[in-house]
């Protein structure tokens, strides 16, 4: 509308997580070190704060800190505590062993418990005291293109009803162009996914896949868990063979526990429910002892990319460069990816220095960040577990021997490159799927009592997710009537089942008629039904900026 | 011309936590800019987009984390910034506050004289002080005409033209500038910041005061120079007790289990035996003090009404004689009666309990007016010398009331639900001040009940329409009936009336109904068609229903404003109360929540009707009433007993 509302930045990043919270710091230390102080770095988060949308597990591999922040010891970095207990489970419905091995890559002892919404804080406040401008609460909607190159990005209009219309109060989101724009909008990032597929770059890799955590944070009384104690728990609820995945608990200060499921989103039953699975989870003995007495204090769910090497599309291009989750830095097999997230954000920041210096953005120039990754731990760390969740394909346990063959064959395996399908497709209808149906295989155990074991509404409440109504819907249906012909008659509608918020209702009247009824004011966006929808059936755009849930120790 | 927006930073409701000391700790809770100053903001921008050279300039008192909220003003489209912090301004409340802000306004170099080219625009009341008394202080501090409860503004050929809700309807008024707005959370919507606004307001400063800065003596600020002080605060028990919610996969399920649910009666709360409460000794040696300084009597206002005595201010003498009972025995209860023609309210007046009524008959007066109505009781007041001033908290009760405490000095409790003569003793200072008005007031989302103690006479309040039972008139009652010429000049007549809007007192039926059916904003997108019929069902069968609605409804011209219930429409109490989409703002659970009864349908389980509600369906009303009027069909009315 008027030019006013255009600004200029040398160095935008999009996402205020690990990445890009990382990227912003290094790149004002590596200017610094060059000698450089008129270059402007702005970082736009969607969260009403910083950290309030994120979440993870999370146990983080600190040595990459010592790099990352080499003039901060790391007792001032405000982790939760160190990891001194260090178990994986095998549960069955009724008992719990402890592995006697830890599974390839899972030893924990020395890395640190964190909550990451706290993590992100206090990075936050790092980088605006080097310089960097941070505003959260403003939604990127998309990147600007100058001559097919990216150029910049806009921000949400804001003051819109729910049919599209101007409203009074109507705000034109700002455009910013830059010299640089990286990308480190976590797990699908909505940008990133648009960019990724307009410039063609993910071309030859592997799809990428996905799985969904779902967690809760819970105040259990003294004794319960030690802070320092962490388990992983294989087997029961899941299905060896069709679903891939495992518990965690992070035993936290002050007594509090981290708690969580996370599901391989490539399953096949389409009324798979990953935060009811959790529930189940949660009443296994080996779990309910450890939260007995306590109570929830927040709640909340996030996808991860699971892909791995194979799936990690080019992560740069003209003036652009994606980092983090968004890019696919991480490592399944360790349920890890703020240390790969923050390695990626700090070689991003090199190639950016050195592009800014040279006055070279373009795709050669930032080529560096790749040259940078291939010489990296990421790449080494990336690069033999590049067919682990791949292997799963085959089941928890046969996968696990055959993930071990592949670290004695240098990640190989037995196979070479193995392929992935996208998780949308992997879902089967209600015709073709042939296994016991979700409800019917945790019969009895999916009446949840609000207090212990939560329904998703009860739950939702605790993740304090919030969206203005006036605005449209942030979850578009690509094609309403497609959407009914197959999601909901062929499908029966795994949107309900799936989403972990309890915004999907599938609606039946009285003559039977259906209907897809969506509540968005309850999403916390994990973007699962970004991922899982059949036919592509949903997609999520983003909300405008500070909408979404308001995490505080996740 | 400038834009003056007065916004106050307050915790986010759900999270406000008040100290030991009444005073609120702001400490714990996460900070928003008032919602209602959200709404000024909104206007204040709106008004610029008409007329682009305006400045906009938003002001604040309070400490310096409320630059986080200035900052975003500067980041909705506001030019400058400033904000009036020192310690020493702890603890002021309404009054002082208003004296501080208008301070600050003079030394900005407004409020000369009534040529400058200026207008204020503020929130109607903030969450965490609920008086809405600030505008009106400040306007009579700064000298110029106001308006207040505004929903819409316009600036139209150099006046302001605004919207102005009131019971029953709304009021379009004409005001010149200099003038001051104070809005309701109901016009436009505040916008969101801009990325660019927010890049702009990181660079820019907030000009911060001190009140040595402006010239402000600390005499007449803070916790001491407050003429009043909040004495106590006690907890308010909720008398509901937790909703039971209906359990279901599908309409017809959640119907039959509210069925089940109604059958099987209520939640209860356990009431737990009170305690003897001991008898509190006065101590000894203390010094009492009767500062009333020769100041008697009870002075009340009767608001007119479309030519009748508007029902609160009848209301209003229950406690006038309580008190005048409770005081001195030759305590006079007096009512100021404005209008015109209204020479034979007075003896209303007198039936229903007042000594004296003192008329002002006036053609200019018919409807009720800001400037003229306030300096009218100054002479009234400095004339009789009264010790308490009461009004009825109603949209007029609540600007008038505030705007003769700046001109008497007095601080101003509003919105009572509870008002006594007691005594306050300072054992600092070994005195005991008596006797002295406390005047009780829910606060803080009716959660705390503070008890507010004024030391200069007339003490102040307002009390909330509906808490107190009309007395009986008695047509025999004697009582002396005083004309009142006013000396009124012109400048009291700057702003217009241009037109009122009400819609029939009517429909008795609402206030007879053993049912009320009412549909709010998430009622209407049948514009209110289920919520009539399921009324029309339950007539039906014989029940004494009625249908009714929240105000965006009756706003948006859905229904007429007779059917509007909540504190700017009727207070019922129905056996039943069945609210659908209705959100459950305040003002609508005050005008309901006395209901026996109350069942809540809505498709967001967050909305706080159902806190409010003893029986709840979560889902779409197109869906559940259907199924409910069915059953009303069939015989279900809610419990209600049928007399054929
Ligand atoms: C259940 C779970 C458990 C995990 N456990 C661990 C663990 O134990 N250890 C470990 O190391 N890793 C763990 N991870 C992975 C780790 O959390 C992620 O790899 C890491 O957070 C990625 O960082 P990021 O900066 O790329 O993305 P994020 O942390 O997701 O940050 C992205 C940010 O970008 C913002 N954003 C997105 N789109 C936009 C937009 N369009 N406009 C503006 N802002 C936007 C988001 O709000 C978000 O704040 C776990 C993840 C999950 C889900
Ligand atoms: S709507 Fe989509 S993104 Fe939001 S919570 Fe549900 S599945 Fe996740």
């Amino acid at each position: 509308m008027d030019s006013t509302d255009t600004v200029s930045t040398d160095v935008l990043i999009v996402g205020g997580g690990p990445s890009g919270l990382a990227a912003a710091i290094h790149l004002a230390d590596s200017l610094k070190k060059r000698g450089i102080d008129d270059k402007r770095i702005m970082l736009i988060e969607k969260g009403n704060a910083i950290g309030s949308h994120n979440l993870s597990g999370a146990v983080i591999d600190p040595k990459i800190f010592k790099t990352f922040l080499p003039d901060v010891d790391i007792s001032e970095i405000p982790l939760d505590s160190e990891v001194t207990v260090d178990k994986t489970m095998f549960l069955t419905e009724t008992s719990d062993n402890a592995l006697p091995f830890h599974p390839p890559y899972m030893n924990n002892i020395g890395n640190y418990s964190a909550s990451i919404s706290k993590l992100c804080k206090y990075l936050a406040q790092i980088a605006e005291d080097k310089g960097v401008e941070i505003y959260s609460g403003f939604a990127v909607e998309d990147v600007i293109y100058k001559d097919g190159k990216v150029s910049g990005v806009k921000t949400k209009d804001t003051g819109v009803d729910h049919h599209g219309k101007n409203l009074k109060n109507f705000q034109e989101g700002t455009t910013v162009e830059a010299a640089i724009t990286i990308l480190a909008e976590g797990t699908r990032g909505s940008v990133a996914k648009k960019v990724i597929d307009a410039l063609d770059l993910d071309t030859g890799c592997n799809e990428q896949i996905y799985s969904l955590g779902v967690k809760e944070l819970w105040s259990v009384p003294e004794g319960n868990i030690e802070a320092g104690t962490v388990y992983h728990t294989m087997g029961y609820p899941l299905q060896s063979g069709s679903e891939f995945g495992g518990g965690f608990i992070y035993g936290l200060e002050d007594n509090k526990v981290a708690l969580g499921l996370v599901v391989g989103l490539d399953y096949k039953d389409p009324s798979f429910d990953v935060h009811a699975a959790m529930q189940v989870w949660k009443q296994h003995p080996f779990v309910s002892k450890i939260l007995e007495g306590g109570t929830i204090q927040e709640f909340g769910a996030k996808t991860l990319p699971e892909g791995g090497y194979y799936a990690m599309p080019k992560f740069y291009d003209d003036n652009l460069m994606i980092v983090g989750d968004s890019a696919g830095f991480l490592t399944t097999a360790r349920l890890k990816g703020i240390h790969l997230a923050i390695e990626s954000g700090m070689m991003a920041a090199k190639a950016a220095a050195k592009a800014l210096v040279s006055g070279d953005t373009s795709k050669a120039s930032l080529s560096y960040y790749n040259e940078l990754f291939e010489q990296s731990n990421a790449y080494e760390e990336m690069y033999r577990a590049r067919n682990f969740r791949q292997a799963f394909d085959k089941g928890m346990l046969l996968g696990g021997l055959q993930f071990a063959t592949q670290l004695i064959t240098g990640g190989a395996g037995v196979l070479g490159r193995l392929r992935t399908e996208k998780d949308s497709e992997v879902l089967m209808s209600l015709n073709a799927f042939t296994g016991v149906p979700f409800a019917q295989r945790f019969e009895g155990k999916l009446e949840f009592d609000k207090k212990f074991t939560f329904d998703k509404v009860t739950d939702v409440f605790y993740s304090k997710a919030n969206h203005e109504e006036e605005q449209l819907c942030h979850l578009v249906l690509n094609n309403p009537e497609n959407y009914n012909k197959v999601n909901i008659e062929q499908y029966g509608c795994p949107e309900a089942s799936f989403c972990p918020a309890e915004v999907y209702e599938l609606h039946t009247d009285k003559e039977g008629h259906k209907e897809l009824r969506i509540h968005a004011e309850n999403c916390v966006h994990c973007k699962t039904c970004d991922i899982k929808s059949p036919a592509a059936g949903i997609t999520w755009v983003v909300p405008y900026g500070g909408d979404g849930p308001d995490y505080e120790y996740m | 011309m400038t834009i003056i927006s007065l916004m106050k930073q307050v915790p986010l409701p759900s999270e406000m936590r008040m100290g030991e000391d009444g005073l609120m700790d702001r400490t714990k809770a996460k900070s928003i800019i008032n919602i209602d100053c959200g709404y000024a903001l909104e206007a204040g921008i709106q008004i610029k987009n008409e007329n682009p050279d305006a400045k906009l300039i938003v002001c604040s008192m309070g400490p310096p984390s409320f630059e986080e909220s200035l900052k975003k003003a500067l980041s909705m489209g506001y030019d400058e910034a400033y904000l009036l912090s020192d310690r020493r301004l702890g603890g002021s409340d309404t009054y002082a506050t208003g004296l501080a802000i208008s301070t600050m306004l003079k030394h900005l170099g407004f409020g000369k004289g009534l040529d400058e080219d200026f207008l204020i625009v503020a929130g109607r009341q903030t969450s965490d002080g609920d008086t809405a008394h600030v505008p009106s202080q400040v306007a009579e501090n700064m000298g110029i005409p106001q308006a207040t409860f505004i929903e819409t503004a316009d600036l139209v050929d150099g006046n302001i033209e605004a919207k102005r809700i009131i019971e029953g309807g709304y009021q379009m008024m004409k005001l010149p500038l200099p003038c001051a707005l104070s809005f309701t959370p109901t016009g436009i919507d505040p916008r969101r910041p801009s990325l660019s606004g927010a890049i702009k307001a990181r660079n820019s400063e907030i000009t911060v005061f001190s009140i040595d800065d402006i010239n402000l003596s600390d005499e007449k600020i803070g916790l001491s120079g407050s003429p009043t002080i909040v004495a106590k605060v006690a907890n308010i028990k909720s008398e509901r007790a937790p909703v039971k919610m209906s359990e279901g996969h599908s309409e017809t399920e959640l119907v039959n289990s509210l069925m089940e649910n109604i059958k099987s009666g209520k939640n209860t709360l356990e009431v737990k035996e009170k305690k003897e409460k001991k008898e509190k000794k006065r101590p000894e040696g203390f010094e009492e003090i009767d500062f009333r300084d020769g100041a008697s009597g009870i002075l009340t206002w009767a608001e007119v009404v479309n030519g009748k005595i508007s029902r609160p201010s009848l209301e209003l003498l229950t406690p006038a004689r309580d008190l005048a009972n409770q005081l001195e025995e030759d305590t006079q209860v007096t009512t100021l009666l404005i209008g015109k023609d209204i020479q034979d309210l007075a003896k209303e007046l007198v039936a229903h309990g007042s000594d004296e009524v003192i008329v002002v008959d006036d053609e200019r007066l018919e409807e009720y007016r800001i400037l003229p109505f306030s300096e009218i009781f100054a002479q009234v007041i400095k004339e009789r010398n009264p010790e308490i001033a009461l009004f009825a908290a109603t949209t007029a009760g609540r600007e008038l009331a505030p705007r003769i405490g700046v001109k008497t000095d007095s601080g101003v409790t509003a919105d009572c639900t509870a008002l006594e003569i007691g005594e306050h003793i300072n054992r600092k200072e070994k005195k005991i001040f008596a006797p002295i008005l406390e005047s009780r007031r829910p606060t803080y989302g009716e959660s705390k009940l503070a008890t507010i103690l004024g030391f200069v006479c007339p003490q102040i309040s307002t009390a909330r329409a509906g808490t107190f039972e009309v007395p009986t008139p008695d047509e025999n009652r004697e009582g002396i009936i005083t004309n009142f010429e006013p000396k009124l000049k012109k400048k009291e007549f700057v702003s217009e009336i241009i037109e009122t809007v009400r819609g029939e007192g009517g429909l008795q039926s609402l206030f007879d109904a053993d049912i009320i059916v009412a549909g709010g904003r998430g009622a209407t997108s049948d514009d209110l068609k289920l919520v009539q019929e399921l009324a029309a069902a339950l007539s039906e069968q014989g029940v004494k229903a009625e249908w009714a609605c929240s105000r965006p409804v009756v706003d948006d011209g859905t229904a007429e404003y007779a059917r509007q219930i909540g504190q700017t429409g009727k207070t019922v109490r129905p056996k039943v109360y069945v609210a659908i989409g209705v959100s459950g703002a305040v003002q609508h659970i005050a005008g309901m929540k006395e209901s026996e009864t109350i069942v809540a349908i809505d498709h967001n389980a967050k909305e706080t009707i159902f806190s409010n509600a003893d029986f709840g369906i979560v889902g779409e009303y197109q869906d559940i009433l259907p199924e409910l009027i069915e059953k009303v069909k069939s015989g279900f009315t809610f419990g209600l007993e049928v007399k054929k």
